[in-house]
């Protein structure tokens, strides 16, 4: 089985394009596990509804997965709103990048 | 109207979350617009029966727009507030178009119509109906989308849209019953939906996460600088009734505050689509630029410095009756525009041999 560190590290590498940072730096994946029957299961959200690279980036999280952590078996995204995202779930380097005038 | 309707085609299944009904039938507006304008403007200059061409050729192609549209809105199961502006500017549209395509039989001689009643409600349906609830609706998907804005009311943008309807209602009826009251009572209703319109994009300005400082955010804040004074000199304007004044402030709402909305946007848009298509596949499999990292930023900077002077010296331009200034701020604002074409170009060229 995977750790949760191991399945954020996995998903760590797939980009948000528009802000330039990964979704974990950017605090969009809530949570992540992994059962017996090496299914991966992520909790995560975007920075917004509207945003138009929804199912895209959906779909990197699930081949990141299966890239990076080749004993999945299948991948489960869980799709929240609530909580809602905001910044001070970011990393403080985000945080410090996006605040920069 | 070809880039509204380009940004529509993309922005439709966003904002209502279902696809179109039928996204083909862009490829049968675009040439009968472009066919049905350049008639029109043939028309409008030697030979005015060519008008009654174009206006049946664009009203085509509007009406296609309009029935693709309809259908798609057709598909969505719940209305909330974003696809309420996409019903009701497109049912303007409808309107306007309807009292447009009048106009081009009376223009050309066909009819018999009061031109003057005719296109105050044509351009008051189209241009404040349409564009401005689009922009209206459309603004609250996207600036808090670039902005990363969150947990702010829509309630000054709810209100604004109920009272800007009524206005537009007021100011259309009012052309063909010719009872001028109506009409003011319009134009104070337009004026103060725009004012809570306003306030509604500076609450999203505050609750903004992103505070970097682009062409995307300097072009949004030049817009709506412009619109604020286009609509401080509009209630000026409804005590102290000068030409100039009225000619000046629809200069910097049409051209400053539209425009501007249109070319900020272009520097997300453009990207977005060329990234998506060349570059999105190859994501998780080798390196690929970032959506800032397409955008010409100083060849941007420029377009936006000669650019905003030419908007404000045309407007002093128009205000002083100076045709010197007016003709400068041409000038600089054809230099502004060269450089908003390079940028375009570059944007669309930007392949992964120049990353």
């Amino acid at each position: 089985m995977y750790s949760k560190e191991e399945i954020f590290k996995a998903v760590s590498t797939v980009n948000d394009p528009e802000v330039g940072f990964n979704l974990v730096e950017m605090g969009l994946i809530y949570d992540a596990i992994c059962n017996e029957n090496m299914e991966v299961t992520v909790t995560m959200t975007l920075s917004t509804k509207a945003c138009p690279l929804h199912q895209m980036i959906l779909q990197w999280v699930e081949e990141a997965i299966l890239k990076e952590l080749q004993k999945t078996k299948k991948v489960i995204i869980n799709l929240v709103w609530e909580p809602t995202w905001n910044i001070t779930m970011a990393t403080d380097k985000v945080k410090s990048k996006l605040s920069t005038f | 109207m070809m880039v509204i309707f380009g940004t529509m085609a993309q922005l439709v299944p966003v904002v209502l979350e279902v696809g179109h009904f039928a996204v083909d039938l862009y490829y049968i507006i675009y040439p009968l617009l472009f066919i049905g304008t350049l008639l029109m403007v043939i028309g409008f200059h030697y030979y005015p029966s060519f008008l009654l061409f174009g206006g049946v050729v664009s009203f085509v192609a509007f009406s296609i727009f309009l029935l693709e549209t309809f259908l798609t809105i057709l598909k969505v199961k719940k209305l909330n507030f974003v696809i309420s502006t996409v019903l009701i500017a497109n049912i303007f549209l409808l309107f306007g178009l309807i009292i447009g395509i009048l106009l081009a039989f009376g223009y050309s001689g066909e009819i018999n119509i009061n031109i003057y009643q005719f296109l105050k409600a044509h351009v008051y349906l189209v241009l404040v109906g349409y564009v401005g609830v689009t922009i209206m609706g459309m603004s609250l998907i996207l600036l808090p989308m670039f902005w990363l804005s969150h947990s702010f009311s829509w309630i000054y943008v709810k209100n604004a849209l109920v009272i800007l309807c009524v206005g537009i209602l007021l100011v259309v009826f009012s052309s063909f019953i010719d009872i001028q009251f109506f009409e003011y009572i319009g134009y104070s209703f337009t004026f103060l939906a725009l004012l809570l319109y306003f306030f509604q994009i500076f609450i999203i300005y505050r609750t903004r996460v992103r505070l970097e400082i682009d062409i995307y955010f300097k072009s949004m804040m030049f817009s709506y600088i412009c619109l604020l004074t286009s609509i401080i000199m509009g209630i000026i304007y409804m005590f102290y009734p000068i030409q100039t004044l009225l000619l000046s402030l629809s200069w910097l709402g049409i051209f400053g505050f539209i425009t501007f909305l249109i070319t900020g946007h272009l520097y997300k848009i453009i990207p977005f689509l060329v990234w998506y298509e060349r570059f999105s596949p190859y994501v998780g499999k080798r390196k690929v630029p970032m959506l800032a990292d397409m955008i010409p930023v100083k060849s941007a900077n420029m377009q936006f410095l000669f650019s905003t002077f030419g908007v404000v010296v045309i407007s002093i331009g128009l205000l002083f009756i100076n045709e010197v200034v007016y003709k400068s701020g041409v000038s600089l604002l054809s230099v502004g525009a060269i450089f908003l074409l390079k940028d375009i170009l570059y944007m669309i060229r930007f392949k992964e041999d120049v990353f």
